[in-house]
Parts: C-alpha cells; structure tokens; sequence
C-alpha cells in the first residue's frame, strides 16, 4: 500500500507518525500524563503547575529532541557513508569514525579538557577531531594512487577502529577517577539529556549537514560508481572528501552527547532506500526522521522495560534493530541495495 | 577535437601505453582495436581523465585535457563504459537525466530545457517506451541504449565507447552501432570506440587504430589496417580478409586449422575473368583463394572490378574510363584468353560497349567456359546479338551454367580437383 504512495504523501505520513510519536513520548516517565495534558503543558503552560511544566519541558522536551537529532544524525551519517563508500554494511562504527569520536571525548573527559567557547563546546569539539584525525588515518591507509577503493577503506576502519578502542580502554585505566562516567557514556545512553546538551552538539551538527546538503546531488552520481560519476562532471574526490567530512562532523556531534548508539546508521538507511528509492534528495530527509522516530521509540523502551532503572538506550537499538534488519533481509526479496 | 601526443602510461613498472600519438578529426570516427592486454581500454581511460598519463600531452579542442574541470569536460565529452549495469534500483528517466548534472546547479534543478533534451535523447535511443521501468529491469542491449541516451544529454562533441556492443545479441550490436553511426552523422559528434569486434566496428567507423602490445601497429582507413598481415601479426593467428559486398569494407575470417590430408594447391591454372560493375568481385576473390593464376579483361579503369583485381593483384586488360574496347586492348585480351585453361563470364549486362568481351570467344574452340547467373534476357542490351553470340559459343566450347557464387565455388573444387591440388 506504502509502495503505491508518491514521495510528498510519504514524507507527510513519517513527518505526523514523527510528531504522533513525540507526543506519546512525552507522556511517558515515572509520571504517566494523557497526551492531551502534555499538549495543554506545551501549548498554554499557564493554566499547568510549575512541576509539571518543568518535567515536560526541561526533562522531557530536551531528551526527545536530542533523541531526535542523535537518531537522525546517526541515520545521515549511514547514509553518505554507503553512498560513498556504495556499500551497505557501512555506518560510522564501522569506519572507525565513531571509535575516533569517542577516544577524542574520553580524552577530554579523562584531560579535564571540557569548556566553552560561543556556541562551540569543546566535548563535540575534541569528537570531531577524533573522528576527522581517524577518518584522514583511514582514508590515507586505504588509498592506493589517487583512489580509494572500498575494501581497503573498510578494512583499515575495523582495523583503527581496534587499535582506538584499545586506546580508550588504556585511557579509562589511568583516569580511573573518571571511569563511571567514561563507561557510562560508551554504553550510549541519553538519560542525562538537557537543553545545554543540544546547545552542545547543534552547531556542530548543523554545519555537518549543511556541507553534506549542498555534496548530496553528487552522491547520487556517486552510487554509479566514481568513474561513472566522473565521467558526468562530478570531482568524486573532491566531493567524497566533503561528504566524508560533513558525516565525521554530525557523528562527532552525535556521539560527544550520546555516546556510542549502534545499529541505527546501518539499519535507517537501508528502510528509508525501501520505502523511498536510492535518490539522496528524498533518501536524506527520510532517513533523518525516521531515524529520530527509532532513536524516540528506543529511548522510551530504554526507560520503560526496568522501569525505574534506565538501560543504556545503545543496548535496545542493537537489541531491536538487530532481529528487525535480519526480518527485512529475510522478508524483502528484491535487493535492498 | 582530440590530439594525442607521445602518450605513455604504466602501471607500477608494467608499461601499457608506449608513445601513443594519434589525432581525431571533428566529426570523425575512429575506431581503436587490438588483442586483449594490447591496452585499449587503458588508452580510454586515459583520455577520459580516468588515468593520467606518465609522459605526453592529451590535448581537447586545442586545450590540455587536464585543464578542463570534471563538470566542463563532461559537457565535451561523454563515456559510455564497459559495464554499464547499475546498482540501484533509479529509474530509466531519472537515469538519463543525470546527463544533464553538467548543465544543472549545485540542487539539481531540472530545468524545461533539461526535460527537452532528455525526451529528444529518448526518442533518438528509442527507451521513452520503459522511461519508469527500474533500469535493473532492462535487457543488456535496453540498458545500453539508456546509458548511450545519458551520454547524448550531456551533449557531447566526443563521445568515447569502451565494448559498446560486449557480450549483446548481433541485432542488438548492429542496432547499438547504427545508433552510433547516427549519432556521429546527424548530431556531429566525433567518435572513438574501443572494439574487440573487428568485423563490427570495421563496417561503420572511418578510420582504425590497431594497437599491440601498448604501440600504434597500425592505423589509417579501414582497408588498410585491416589486412591479413596486419591481423595474422598482430593476434597471431591465420585469418583471411573478404570484403562485404554491402559496405565494401574489409572482414576477417579465421582460417581453422586444417584437419587431416592437407591439399596442395597447384598454381598453374589459368583463369580468363569476364566481369564488370562490380559482378566479378566474389568470383575474384573465391579465385584468390583457389592461389589459381586470375586474367580479367576488357575492363574499363575506375570500374568497381577493375578496382577489386587492382587490388588483388590480377592480371587486367584495361582500357580508359568509358572508352569502347579498341584493337590493341581486344589483341592483349585474346592472348589471354588464348592462354588460360578455363574462361568464367560473370553476370554482368552486355550492350554495345562491352560486347566484344563475349564476342572474342568465338574465336576459340574447345574451351571450358562457365557462365554464372544465366539471366540472359535481362542482361541483354544489344537487341538480341548477344544471345545470339552465346549459343554460337555453345555449340563450339564445353558451357556449364551455374547460379551463383557459392556453387561456383562447389564447381570448381570437383570438377577441377585433380588439376587444382596435389
């Protein structure tokens, strides 16, 4: 029924399901409210009282819109880094991107090294360096001539990938005074989300995807393989380097808040290319938002299922996502990719 | 439009191109062949800007190539690769429409112009019928027809193929290189095409370029690359060149190894050849093939026989363009006649001009004379005297009549067995 959708209904059914679902969110918590009441909160806080417009507003609110832009970065991220990389078994863990975020923060959290600057925060900041200096290890290790040839790429980002992870290991003992929260942040959690966190990661983030808007009509011409891509007028190297770094950029935003959340930038994409088609125009803002919508509904089961404790939300992603992409490998029968 | 100069190319030590010098006209189509590894599709790539070459100049419309950026190279040049198939699951439309990513802006607008030269590139390729189908849904020779109509969006003065027709059916081969040749005569577009095919791209392009072992072996008009030294040498092996009577251009055969006795054929049997405008070709060529002693005569020079024994070396009795048949050349004739053992009359039309080539044999007796496609009646042109003279000739020399070519063939290995070989 979906299939026989045109692309505008599509987006207008994910954008409501999207919205639906924040508001559901919001009502969930140690404190159940109706969705009505947690619209009368957003909407004319006035005639609510002052508990209850702070749970929603400066608990609740931030971590469904951090959700939101965490679910929705990881998601882009997966997407520019299979179409670059025209493979599908592609998301930012898996390049070492992520790995390099997270040494760049644990070494900032274990350096004391976090401050502020205008709107840009030094955690996403040291994520981004971490990733930046893990994707430049990456791609020039890959390199052969002037091409980078998939194989390569991917086997020297599982291959930094390790060495990074030992490294953050060998980090977490010497700052052992810091190793709770260290832990805590690479098991990828949102529980502590807040405004200022949003503030933290945004700049960050929207600069990241404000590079890979204006390389994304390239990465179309990209999926027909660089040659091809070249031949119809696109710099592919140029544009690869852009891309790559537009993606470091919004993962290193992502991960200096959220920490390490699997599964969603390997597994949004690959829904989003099946309900949309492999043009990036409509592939891009698809996966966006439904990857928000997984990362809400994730983090309101993360809440719910030891309720009071919280999982760590990276356990259900993985948890979740996991069954659902072998369903989908299973269940679709014409190629995903 | 397209100037190499001293191009060489490696990869790591291995040199695959050596001194590659060569000049595409505008509006020209030259066609590149060579045995596999020879480094055709490398010399592709490195007029593409694919690869760069380690030495030499590649030179577009007088500019360095490596001066063009991709996006204004793109709009000159398009490339119509090997392995045309695709990954994903983009629509024939949207397909072709990214051969307009050159003239479009950093969002991808499509503009009216855009869709205007996508539906003419349609049209032209004939796959506006499948413009929704998923281009994974496509035939080999469909989807070939796609990429050629992506290439002509992108409204290109050169256009490069590598394979075009690899691996497809020959209708669709024929129809692919059809396209081509359209292309390269009604949109001015110069060509040059990488082909394994010799036979294929012999019949359409101008001019050949034979590459072996990474050097020019050979290049100019078909006709003259195209010949049994150059291939024999070149791919090692024994061919055979013919000529297609259609296009009269040049075509390979190969020769198998023959299997048990192996015939020796004698070289001293004489055939007299009675031809014109064009009826003796194959005749001369099955008689290049039997190594037999060929006289042809009276030909008139310019006449597309006269070329064709021109050019295999016959021995010809000829005369000035148009001219009627004078003593001298009917003196020189007779003694040929006089000499040879058997006399073949192609079906070419008599009249008043030439009708002294028929008449002379009835100065002999007893000779073997064979008279291919005996369509009299219509090949008469002298109110009825030259059936006359034919069954003159009849009564005094042993006439077969045989249909055509091919029997001709047939005819001459049983009948003359035992003189011809061995």
């Amino acid at each position: 029924m979906f299939d026989k959708l045109n692309y505008l209904h599509k987006i207008i059914l994910i954008i409501v399901t999207l919205l639906l679902v924040a508001v559901i969110s919001l009502s969930f918590g140690s404190l159940n409210l109706s969705p009505l009441r947690v619209m009368k909160v957003l909407f004319s806080p006035s005639d609510t009282s002052q508990s209850l417009n702070v749970i929603i507003k400066q608990i609740r609110l931030p971590r469904i819109i951090l959700s939101f832009l965490v679910g929705a970065g990881l998601s882009i991220a997966g997407v520019v880094f299979q179409g670059v990389i025209r493979n599908p078994m592609v998301d930012p863990y898996i390049v070492g991107i992520s790995a390099g975020a997270g040494t760049g923060v644990t070494l900032a959290i274990v350096l004391n090294l976090q401050f502020s600057f205008l709107f840009f925060n030094t955690l996403p900041l040291m994520a981004f360096i971490g990733s930046l200096i893990t994707v430049y290890i990456v791609y020039n290790l890959a390199k052969t001539k002037d091409k980078v040839p998939v194989v390569t790429f991917l086997l020297a980002g599982v291959a930094v990938g390790f060495v990074l992870n030992a490294l953050m290991s060998f980090l977490m003992v010497i700052g052992t005074r810091d190793l709770q929260k260290i832990v805590y942040w690479l098991l990828g959690s949102l529980s502590t989300a807040s405004w200022s966190d949003i503030r933290l990661m945004l700049p960050y983030f929207l600069i990241g995807n404000v590079i890979i808007i204006f390389f994304l009509k390239d990465l179309n011409l990209i999926l027909l393989g660089e040659r091809s891509a070249q031949h119809l007028g696109v710099d592919v190297e140029k544009s690869k380097k852009y891309l790559i770094i537009g993606a470091s950029l919004v993962t290193a935003s992502v991960v200096s808040v959220s920490g390490s959340i699997g599964f969603i930038g390997l597994i949004v994409p690959h829904i989003a290319r099946l309900l949309v088609g492999p043009d990036h125009k409509k592939l891009y803002p698809t996966a966006a938002i439904l990857g928000g919508i997984f990362l809400i509904i994730s983090d309101d089961l993360a809440r719910i299922v030891l309720s009071p404790m919280e999982v760590p939300v990276g356990i259900i992603t993985a948890l979740t996502g996991g069954p659902y992409f072998i369903y989908l490998l299973r269940k679709t029968k014409k190629e995903i990719w | 439009m397209l100037k190499l100069e001293n191009i060489d190319f490696s990869y790591g030590d291995v040199k695959i191109l050596k001194k590659i010098d060569f000049h595409l006209k505008e509006n020209e189509f030259i066609g590149i062949i060579g045995p596999n590894g020879s480094g055709k599709s490398t010399l592709l790539k490195n007029i593409s800007k694919l690869l760069n070459p380690d030495n030499g100049f590649i030179y577009l419309d007088k500019n360095l190539l490596n001066d063009y950026s991709y996006k204004e190279l793109a709009k000159k040049m398009a490339v119509v690769p090997q392995d045309t198939k695709v990954k994903f699951n983009f629509s024939v439309y949207d397909l072709i429409m990214m051969g307009r990513n050159p003239y479009q802006d950093r969002w991808g607008r499509i503009t009216t112009e855009d869709k205007r030269k996508v539906n003419e590139a349609m049209e032209l390729t004939d796959t506006k019928k499948f413009k929704n189908k998923s281009i994974q849904n496509l035939s080999g020779g469909e989807r070939q027809r796609v990429i050629i109509a992506r290439a002509i969006v992108q409204e290109p003065e050169l256009l490069l193929l590598d394979e075009p027709t690899a691996s497809l059916d020959i209708n669709y081969q024929r129809n692919i290189f059809d396209l081509i040749s359209d292309l390269n005569e009604r949109l001015d577009m110069s060509v040059l095409a990488v082909s394994h095919d010799l036979n294929l791209i012999s019949q359409y392009c101008d001019r050949l370029i034979l590459l072996n072992d990474g050097k020019i072996y050979s290049m100019g008009k078909v006709d003259d690359v195209i010949t049994k030294e150059n291939i024999s040498e070149v791919y090692n092996t024994d061919v055979d060149i013919k000529y297609n009577p259609i296009t009269e251009r040049p075509y390979v055969i190969i020769v198998p190894r023959k299997k048990g006795s192996t015939k020796n054929i004698k070289s001293d049997f004489k055939v007299h050849l009675i031809c014109g405008g064009g009826t003796g070709k194959n005749i001369m060529n099955i008689l290049k093939d039997l190594k037999v002693n060929v006289t042809c005569g009276v030909l008139n020079r310019g006449d597309s026989d006269w070329e064709e024994a021109k050019r295999l070396n016959f021995d010809i009795v000829e005369i000035p363009p148009f001219a009627p048949i004078d003593k001298e050349a009917m003196t020189k004739n007779e003694k040929k006649i006089k000499n040879s053992d058997l006399i073949i009359v192609s079906g070419t039309p008599f009249g008043w001009g030439n009708l002294d080539n028929i008449k002379v044999l009835n100065n002999f007796k007893n000779k073997d004379i064979i008279f291919i496609d005996d369509n009299l009646d219509k090949r008469d042109f002298t109110d009825g005297e030259f059936t006359q003279i034919l069954s003159e000739i009849e009564e005094n020399n042993k006439v077969y009549e045989i249909n055509n070519d091919k029997e001709l063939c047939k005819f001459l290995n049983t009948k003359y067995e035992e003189i011809l070989y061995d």
